[in-house]
């Protein structure tokens, strides 16, 4: 029987040592340090809302820079054209922006195509939303929206000043914490193990009587509102949305801390978008030797250790845990 | 006794190969209604059919007095069909205690509303609870923690048909329960789903290879032969059916 409440403890070890950390960075580092920890922050929950399609509902997402991009677009606009809406609200609507994305290809996509087929389409469609920006006056063309400010929050007893660039890190880090906590609930609840259960068997999940499409759409959608909830974040931190950030280069970071971390654990992509910004910290001064690192190491964790950097962790402790007589729990795989 | 199962005229196709040629069937309420027949002879399609896996080619399907055959699957469990499938589907990389967790979530859900998803980081004390029943009733101790894909043919089976019965169904499709099983195994079999049956008030539909298994369970025969019934009754009175002995039972 699972102790699910041990679970959650150590969870929330686990995540308070990261908070610890990420709470620090501004007292022992420069600002670009900080500035990179920002970002890293963000990473790690756009890669969890990627791996919450990936490992929680089984599918496969090629296009996750539209949530992102549509975010933060809608974050800029709203900050740009509506300058007294509450700062939280303009959250909510990117967020909604990025539900709104998903209800829409979600719908369209999600009966029609399964497996490789619908990550191309989400493919497709992100490239689709890349060139509507592009082409696209009011969101700024191929120069994007510039001069976005930080917001100070009224809270009715006091006012939040985030405007310095260390006070809205530390917004981030809390919001992110926000995030990571939610989602977790989610992917831990019945209809977390719902999801689950689609992956591993969808004919016998409808035999227990629901319905596949509504619960993948849900997961579907909880994914694009987190990952655009992410990029609506940043783009008060680094005050610009640009077209980059709805490319298909952004789809592919999410995908890279998920498989570089594992994507078994919840904590792989945090693992991973950390592992990535230290490497692209570490090769700044070299231009383009942070891809050849990343792309080297991410071949090498695919083809030596499948599970990602937790998984052989977990895999190794396991193995030494194990009393040498008793033969090895036979790995299962669940079918797509 | 009522019919709580009808079908009237069922034809399946597969492209242009005719599985299921215009066939009536019933199952009354109580009975453990078996459908025998050769290798290929439709069984399984059948079974596809009347759970809504498959749509008909032609023909309707009632089940409880409300004609069921527009509706889907996961709609038909809800009106209270279940059904195992002749290779046991479970959830191969949950433990198998959680295969059952999520079957009896899953029939609980419609009532939490948010909750649902948001609301419980463990399962309920009522879910556990009833899990744990579960467990005792169909013997499922010693592999409750194992990891679901681990576990042998028979094991698999039962798990599937826990999950089934923690949805508490009126009518339970079983596709050859013992597949894969030991004779000693058939017989345990036999007397589990028996003992289900009668504690659960359930109608049976099954379908079986095994002929101990057969004349063990069935209250009613029915021999289907290239997607055709060629003899329904008695389970004596089928056996003994000069038509049943030639292409089918002779062959054995
Ligand atoms: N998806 C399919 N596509 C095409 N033909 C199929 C399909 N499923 C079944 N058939 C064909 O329909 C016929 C009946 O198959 P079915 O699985 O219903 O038989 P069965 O009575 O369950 O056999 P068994 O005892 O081997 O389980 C077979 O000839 C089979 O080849
Ligand atoms: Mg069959």
């Amino acid at each position: 029987m699972i102790d699910y409440r041990a679970r959650f403890r150590s969870n929330l070890a686990i995540a308070a040592c990261g908070l610890a950390a990420f709470a620090v960075v501004p007292f022992v580092a420069n600002s670009g340090l900080m500035f990179l920890a920002g970002l890293v922050a963000i990473n790690i929950v756009f890669g969890m809302s990627w791996n919450l399609l990936f490992s929680g509902a089984g599918l496969l997402s090629f296009g996750h820079a539209m949530f992102f991009g549509g975010g933060a677009y809608a974050m800029a606009l709203v900050s740009l054209h509506w300058p007294g809406l509450p700062f939280l609200l303009g959250l909510a609507i990117g967020a909604g922006a990025g539900a709104l994305i998903a209800l829409v290809f979600g719908v369209i996509a999600l009966r029609r195509a399964s497996g490789v087929y619908f990550a191309v389409l989400t493919l497709v469609f992100s490239e689709l939303i890349h060139l509507v920006i592009t082409k696209t006056t009011f969101l700024g063309r191929n120069d994007g929206l510039v001069g976005i400010p930080r917001p100070t929050i009224e809270t009715g007893l006091f006012t939040l000043d985030l405007t310095s660039a260390t006070a809205y890190y530390y917004f981030i880090v809390v919001a992110m914490a926000c995030a990571a906590f939610a989602l977790w609930c989610f992917q831990n609840s019945p209809a977390g193990r719902l999801i689950q259960a689609i992956r591993q068997d969808n004919l016998r999940t409808a035999f227990l009587g629901t319905s596949i499409f509504g619960w993948q759409l849900t997961a579907f959608v909880l994914s694009g509102a987190l990952a655009a909830f992410c990029g609506a974040v940043m783009v008060p931190f680094t005050q610009i949305a640009s077209p980059e950030i709805a490319y298909w280069t952004v789809s592919t970071q999410p995908i890279l801390f998920t498989l570089l971390g594992g994507a078994g654990n919840f904590w792989g992509p945090a693992v991973g978008a950390i592992l990535f910004g230290a490497i692209d910290y570490g090769t700044r001064a070299m231009h383009g030797l942070s891809e050849i690192t990343v792309g080297t190491l991410l071949l090498l964790v695919v083809l030596l250790i499948p599970g990602g950097l937790l998984g052989f962790l977990q895999h190794r402790r396991q193995k030494k845990r194990r009393k040498p007589t008793e033969p090895a729990p036979k790995r299962t795989e669940a079918q797509p | 006794m009522t019919a709580i199962l009808e079908a009237r005229g069922l034809t399946k196709a597969y492209g242009s190969v005719r599985v299921l040629e215009d066939v009536d069937f019933d199952l009354q309420d109580g009975e453990a209604h078996v459908v025998i027949g050769p290798n290929g002879a439709g069984k399984t399609t059948l079974f596809r059919c009347l759970s809504g896996e498959t749509r008909i080619n032609g023909g309707t399907i009632r089940f409880a007095g409300e004609d069921v055959s527009g509706l889907t699957g996961a709609q038909r469990v809800k009106r209270g069909i279940g059904r195992t499938f002749q290779v046991a589907r479970i959830f191969p990389s949950m433990s198998a205690f959680e295969n059952l967790i999520v079957a009896i979530e899953t029939r609980e859900r419609t009532h939490q509303g948010l909750r649902f998803t948001f609301g419980y980081i463990a399962p309920r004390r009522a879910v556990v609870a009833e899990a744990e029943r579960l467990v005792t009733e169909l013997g499922l101790e010693d592999t409750v923690d194992d990891v679901a894909g681990t576990l042998s043919h028979g094991d698999k089976k039962r798990l599937e048909l826990a999950m089934c019965l923690a949805l508490k169904p009126r009518l339970l499709m079983l596709d050859e329960p013992t597949a894969g099983m030991s004779p000693s195994d058939r017989a345990e079999a036999v007397r589990l789903i028996t003992r289900v049956r009668d504690s659960y008030g359930l109608s049976l539909l099954l379908t079986e290879h095994d002929m101990e298994v057969v004349f063990g369970l069935a209250t009613r025969l029915t021999v289907l032969h290239h997607g055709e019934i060629i003899a329904s009754g008695q389970p004596e009175a089928v056996r003994a059916d000069p038509r049943v002995r030639e292409v089918y039972l002779g062959q054995h």
